[in-house]
């Protein structure tokens, strides 16, 4: 096991690498620079060129990438071009906010989806399949966007029961240590920074979720039901067991390798930044910088942003891989 | 299984029992961002949403008086200039301290000029782009047109300029030539304006935290020089990207204020029981320029052509919001220098085709010439190729521009009318856009517009026009028109400047140079428990003003 982590480590490497030089190249390939996007509507052929030397942009593209891996290497992650802020500072202020959201959203997605999955397949053709199916392809279609405002004034404005403006109340603080506001709250024992914090969480969370529970629910129903029409489950319900343990001992635990690397996609790309649900509840998270930042060619952020998110996708996969071994034990690395 | 399951219903019982949020000590005004600050060190901002908070807590010598354009003492109580317009003295105000702590006086203002000017100043960094510096005095170092700033006193400083610049005073009221505490920036290096340090200035309000993409939150200074007529003890600016959702935090009463509603919310929000509108005044403009690069729009009458066949007025009453009007000239109405003689270009697209027929293309055109250019940027009689007959739209929403795309699409249709055929093109995104018409590249028509900086027409006309030919004005000449803005710019008496910006805009206009064709003002959206707020054309009024309750 441990050989095989360390050789899919090693692997990861040039996958990392690629991933840094095709970002670059395409940043580069694109046309704009930081020194339109700050220049604006003042922006003249003189005065971009003059920029742009102060910003090293007018030397050869492969000393600048070899630059940028350079301070990499040192664990400086460079500043942002717009206000020369520490892209590093900025991620760790933002990245907590993406992993809550991003937790909170798998873990309503999966307690919700994987439950209505494999009743589904339980009851199929029932009423409950048929609308739990409904459910999942309505999830899928609704925009994120309408969602999230129906939700917003439907519980916001006029029920006025929940927040829906980033993370806390203006009035509200937490002692940070993780940067998980929920966490944080709770190590310090700050209870009214908890309910502040919960309460925030919960809007985002179902907008969020709603894609990853259709898609989580509808995998887990064709998964299950692929194993209920296989010989060993008639076999055990021949020999007289429970209907309970059929489903939870000898279906479900066998259905769980392609819905566990599902869930482990899904958390990979709520990771990767929920850039429309964090615009439409003013999340302060890593989605929605990105994207600016892709606008405003603010080239640091982008590189640095871009190879974390790969780092993130690695790391999920192989977690998952890690899980198959758990969970089927005849996967043995 | 148990254990959890109890866990959560004792923290499900918990929670309930936690108080209510706290309220905020004081008056506490919530203001309703679309955006994250970029910095807030006043210096090396260039965004609208960095210098409304900027503005709060950072002065600059002389300020714009009661929100208007028109500079009066601020730090400085009076000045004195030169009768050659080359030497300025300013006399400073005395007792007032940074929030650091710190004196401000002559040494300080001093330094903030040099630390701006000189590339090789130690709290120059290299890394920090003091664009406005360069863009407003010329640039940098030796190319700067302040060529010297002295102390001349502990509380006077003295500027010398190399040439005279009508447009001082107003510029010395911007907000980014405030004047930071040397201590602090030198203690901060060049975190200076960083969340982590944000400002140390000697305006109304103090700089205590900044939370990226969340919020900012500045403190009343108790120690301020100048009165504080409003209530308002804490000001936090809150980010919402999304205008729906700015609109609903307000209806909530998350907010207080937020600016720029979309359009078609105005009228609940104005007719809403707790809400009301305000209009800043419009102090921009929105054109359609011609690259003068097409060999069929140098001719005069194909141009005239297109802007009678363009129908303004319905433009600004489909795309723009209430208070917009429709542009005469580059200068908008609310700046001087701006000509009310000018008249407005009338819709006549059967005219319109008659001057295209007289120009030789009775049935339009839907590809044209492109003209070669030289390397002092004029443009050859040499035909490089033909090319669709392209109008480029703008991919972004600006305070004068608020969908590039709609008003693109309207103005086709208009030219197709008159038989011509415009393919429309966005180029890519922002930066693709500007990048392009930086190098000459928007052949053809295409939509652009201009914000005011400090409430100079200078900074419209001389701005664009003084230097040419360049690729980004797509290569317009006029040696009369730069004359004239030569000669403005020299001049340090607004009565005489007055009339010559008049001229400059009355020969564009007679020439048909460019089709200007909105001047917006910027809605901003109110809870009825804000009082005093005055909007201001340059987008950055003063929360010292705005009593809350």
């Amino acid at each position: 096991m441990a050989k095989y982590v360390a050789r899919r480590i090693i692997e990861s490497v040039p996958v990392v690498v690629g991933v840094s030089i095709l970002v670059f190249m395409l940043l580069h390939l694109i046309p704009g620079d930081p020194a339109t996007t700050i220049l604006g509507e003042r922006a003249t052929t003189q005065s971009i060129a003059e920029l742009r030397a102060r910003l090293g942009l007018d030397r050869p593209l492969y000393e600048q990438y070899f630059i940028w891996v350079g301070k990499m290497l040192q664990g400086d992650l460079g500043n942002t071009v717009r206000g020369n802020i520490p892209v590093a500072d900025e991620i760790a202020t933002r990245f907590p906010a993406t992993v809550e959201l991003s937790l909170a959203a798998l873990l309503l997605s999966t307690a919700v989806g994987v439950p209505l999955g494999v009743i589904s397949a339980i009851k199929r053709n029932s009423l409950i399949d048929t609308l739990t199916m409904f459910g999942a392809l309505f999830g899928v279609s609704i925009p994120v966007f309408v969602l999230g405002l129906l939700l917003i004034f439907l519980f916001g404005v006029e029920l006025g029961w929940l927040p829906f403006v980033g993370r806390l109340s203006s009035d509200i603080s937490i002692q940070r240590r993780t940067g998980l506001h929920l966490v944080d709250a709770l190590l310090s024992g700050n209870m009214k920074g908890f309910k502040d914090a919960l309460e925030h969480l919960v809007l985002p969370t179902i907008t969020l979720a709603t894609v990853s529970l259709a898609i989580t629910a509808r995998i887990t129903r064709s998964a299950m039901l692929e194993v209920l029409n296989q010989d060993y489950i008639r076999t055990a319900r021949a020999k007289g067991l429970k209907a309970r343990n059929i489903v939870m001992s000898h279906a479900f635990r066998n259905a769980l390798l392609p819905i566990v690397t599902i869930i482990g996609l899904s958390l990979g790309r709520l990771l990767s930044g929920a850039v429309l649900t964090e615009t439409i509840f003013s999340w302060p998270g890593v989605g929605k910088w990105l994207f600016d930042s892709i606008i405003a060619r603010d080239y640091p952020i982008v590189q640095s942003m871009t190879l974390i998110i790969a780092l993130v996708f690695i790391v999920v996969n192989l977690a998952v891989d890690m899980l198959y071994a758990v969970i089927d034990p005849r996967i043995r690395y | 299984m148990r254990k959890w399951f109890v866990l959560v219903i004792v923290l499900a019982l918990l929670v309930p029992l936690a108080p209510a949020s706290v309220t905020a000590q004081g008056n506490t005004f919530t203001f309703g961002e679309f955006g994250n600050a970029v910095a807030l060190d006043p210096a090396i901002v260039t965004d609208g949403i960095s210098f409304r908070v900027t503005v709060q807590g950072c002065e600059p010598l002389l300020q714009f008086a009661d929100e208007t354009t028109i500079p009066r003492p601020g730090l400085a109580e009076s000045w004195t200039a030169s009768d050659d317009g080359l030497v300025w003295t300013f006399k400073l105000r005395e007792g007032i301290m940074f929030h650091d702590g710190t004196p401000f006086n002559a040494d300080a203002v001093v330094y903030n000029f040099e630390r701006w000017r000189f590339t090789d100043h130690p709290t120059h960094f290299p890394e920090v782009v003091f664009e406005y510096y360069s863009s407003m005095w010329n640039g940098f170092d030796d190319d700067s047109i302040i060529t010297n700033v002295e102390a001349t006193s502990e509380y006077e400083v003295t500027f010398t300029l190399s040439e005279p610049n009508g447009g001082m005073l107003n510029t010395l009221a911007m907000p980014m030539f405030a004047i930071s505490s040397p201590a602090a920036i030198e203690a901060a290096g060049a975190a200076y304006g960083t969340p982590s340090v944000g400002y140390s200035c000697t305006g109304p309000y103090k700089f205590v935290e900044w939370i990226s993409d969340d919020h900012i939150t500045l403190t009343r200074n108790e120690d301020y020089w100048d009165e504080i007529s409003g209530n308002v003890d804490t000001i936090i600016y809150r980010v919402i990207p999304n205008a729906a959702a700015r609109f609903a935090a307000l209806q909530a009463g998350e907010i207080d204020a937020f600016e720029q509603p979309n359009v078609e919310d105005l009228p609940a929000i104005e007719s809403g029981d707790n809400t009301y509108v305000l209009m800043r005044p419009p102090l921009n403009v929105f054109y359609l320029a011609f690259s003068y690069r097409i060999k069929e729009l140098r001719d005069p009458l194909v141009r005239e052509a297109i802007s009678l066949a363009i129908n303004r007025q319905e433009i600004v009453d489909a795309f723009y919001p209430p208070g917009a009007v429709v542009a005469t000239t580059m200068i908008p109405p609310s700046l001087w220098g701006y000509n009310p003689d000018v008249p407005a270009v009338p819709y006549d697209p059967d005219l319109a085709m008659e001057l295209l027929a007289e120009a030789g293309y009775p049935d339009g055109f839907s590809e044209v010439t492109l003209l070669g250019v030289d390397e002092n940027n004029n443009v050859t009689d040499e035909e490089v190729g033909t090319i669709p007959f392209t109008l480029y739209f703008m991919p972004v929403q600006r305070p004068y521009n608020p969908d590039g795309l709609g008003i693109g699409e309207a103005m086709a249709s208009y030219l197709a009318a008159i038989g011509l055929d415009v393919t429309l093109d966005q180029v890519g995104d922002w930066s693709a856009y500007l990048a392009a018409r930086s190098n000459g590249e928007l052949t053809g028509l295409y939509q652009l517009g201009w914000t005011g900086d400090n409430g100079d027409p200078d900074n419209f006309l001389g701005y664009f026009y003084l230097n040419q030919p360049v690729p980004q004005e797509g290569y317009y000449q006029n040696e009369e028109v730069s004359q004239l803005l030569r000669q403005a710019r020299s001049m340090t008496e607004q009565s005489e400047r007055e009339p010559v910006y008049q001229q400059v805009d009355q020969i564009m206009h007679d020439e048909v140079a460019r089709l200007y064709i909105a001047h917006s003002g910027v809605p901003l959206a109110f809870s009825n428990r804000v009082s005093g707020y005055i909007p201001n054309p340059l987008a950055t009024e003063h929360f010292k003003y705005v009593s809350v309750g």
